[in-house]
């Protein structure tokens, strides 16, 4: 038995090897073994920093529910690459149906083609098999922020079904810490998430409370989600926060926000 | 490179495939049949004694697969095999075991001696099983009804490969050693391609290597 289990370690890096030459030596379709870049979320949240530091004014786009649409995804990049004016991209979640590990290589390796950095959210369809793994791995934590000029961006994972209320979704701790130690000079606070409150994939238990949270920040002017595959946009709590539903990306349409020193422009451009 | 290589394994499997047509013609009566496969001896119980064990690399079934199988049919034709995997856990996740349901039609073999024969061309399907609490056959009640079509448990697979075997002297243990390869894709991969020119069929296959050893 000890023979065997030397023997099947020293095979195990052996065959890691060989697939290591050759990427068509599948393990499994949900395996955690990622091809190609990995960290996206840091990374690219960097590049978002130091590009926008000291910045009061600067411009991104939304993009969502790119599961599956790997044409129409090209042609947002494309569409996106020919704006000479944006700053970076947030794409809302589902970048998978499945969960499987080559729709989050496939998506990465398009949505990578963008001349500026991104970032995106886990959505309720990555959450699926060792979907979270994957993403973990690609990208990074679920819940992450990062500082865009005077604007601090915080990234929610809400997919609270997903879960079993095993882990808490939204993490009330996260947004604790995030809230208390938000960065110097930071007046106003974007949410981007895949879920809305409300929607029923969302814990709405704690729907008010969450709305309560997310006011805490200086300034709370809008917040970004997508995941319903509609345009559309409403006050849903009927305090002023408008909430940003953005399309999946079969509709060819992607959103544009401006933030100006006193306020934001948005925008929905179809490509 | 990495569609040359794609290339160059779907025409060498392509030219394996042609070849009975080359060499089946001008077979003298003296000379034996090209295609020799058969069982003798088994009958009643021992039938369920397995014919084979195989041991499988890759094919999206887990990091390696062992397990056993029965041919039968006419010259031995079919192939069902039973085979455990393991996917192993890669950096920040864990493990999980596999079970997989093959079946093999290998409609010809070509004997270049006694001791060697080749398979150009042979086809399948295997139903695939992974084990864990994160994969479901059917969505948990929680969701509405066809909130996830899906089962992220079970998949299917197509394959089609080749293979060559060694038959050593008569009256040895072991009957014979076949080495294969095979090509594979699975229904959410096909499922995937649909509507998208963005993918190549070779982003959605997959290759194995595989070792049968004939026992009876």
């Amino acid at each position: 038995m000890r023979r065997a289990r030397l023997i099947f370690r020293r095979c195990v890096p052996l065959l890691l090897a060989l697939s290591q030459g050759c990427e068509y030596f599948e393990y499994h379709p949900y395996d955690t073994y990622i091809e190609g870049p990995t960290g996206l979320t840091a990374a690219h949240t960097a590049r978002i920093e130091e590009r926008l530091k000291e910045k009061r004014e600067f411009r991104f786009a939304v993009i969502s529910d790119t599961q599956g649409h790997y044409d129409e995804t090209e042609e947002v990049v494309a569409a996106l690459n020919a704006r000479s004016d944006l700053d970076f991209v947030i794409h809302c979640g589902d970048l998978t149906d499945f969960g499987l590990r080559k729709e989050f290589e496939f998506q990465r390796d398009i949505l990578s083609g963008l001349n500026v950095p991104f970032v995106a959210l886990i959505g309720n369809h990555d959450c699926l098999a060792t979907g979270e793994v994957v993403y973990g791995k690609v990208f990074g934590a679920e819940n992450f922020a990062f500082t865009a000029g005077n604007t601090r961006f915080i990234c929610l994972n809400t997919n609270a079904m997903e879960y079993d209320y095993a882990t808490p979704i939204p993490d009330f701790s996260f947004l604790d810490r995030e809230l208390e130690m938000l960065p110097e000079g930071v007046v106003r606070v974007v949410y981007a998430m895949h879920v809305r409150p409300g929607e029923f994939q969302f814990n709405n238990n704690v729907a008010t409370l969450f709305q309560h949270y997310l006011k805490r920040a200086p300034g709370t002017p809008f917040c970004l989600y997508g995941h319903e595959h509609t345009l559309r946009q409403d006050d849903l709590f009927g305090d002023g926060v408008i909430y940003y539903q953005c399309p999946d990306i079969a509709k060819r349409c992607y959103l544009l926000f401006t933030i100006t020193e006193n306020g934001y422009q948005y925008e929905a451009v179809a490509f | 490179m990495k569609l040359s290589l794609f290339n160059g394994a779907l025409v060498g499997l392509l030219l394996l495939a042609s070849s009975p047509l080359l060499a089946g013609e001008g077979t003298g009566n003296s000379r034996p049949p090209l295609d020799r496969r058969e069982h003798l001896g088994r009958s009643g119980w021992s039938r369920i004694i397995p014919t084979h064990l195989k041991v499988q690399y890759a094919g999206s079934m887990g990091l390696i697969s062992v397990g056993c199988g029965w041919d039968y049919g006419r010259k031995c034709r079919w192939e069902t095999d039973l085979l455990a995997g393991y996917v192993p856990k890669f950096e920040g996740s864990k493990g999980h075991a596999t079970l997989t349901l093959k079946q093999n039609y290998i409609p010809w073999a070509l004997y270049a001696s006694d001791h060697f024969s080749f398979e150009p061309f042979y086809t399948g399907i295997y139903l695939n099983t992974i084990l864990g609490d994160e994969f479901w056959t059917r969505q948990p009640d929680r969701y509405p009804s066809g909130y996830y079509w899906f089962s992220t448990r079970m998949r299917i697979h197509a394959f089609v490969g080749c293979r060559a075997s060694w038959h050593p002297r008569k009256g040895s243990r072991i009957k014979g050693v076949t080495l294969f390869f095979e090509i594979n894709s699975c229904d959410l991969y096909i499922v995937r391609k649909v509507g998208n020119h963005y993918l190549n069929a070779s982003d959605l296959v997959g290759f194995s290597l595989g070792l049968k050893c004939q026992i009876f």
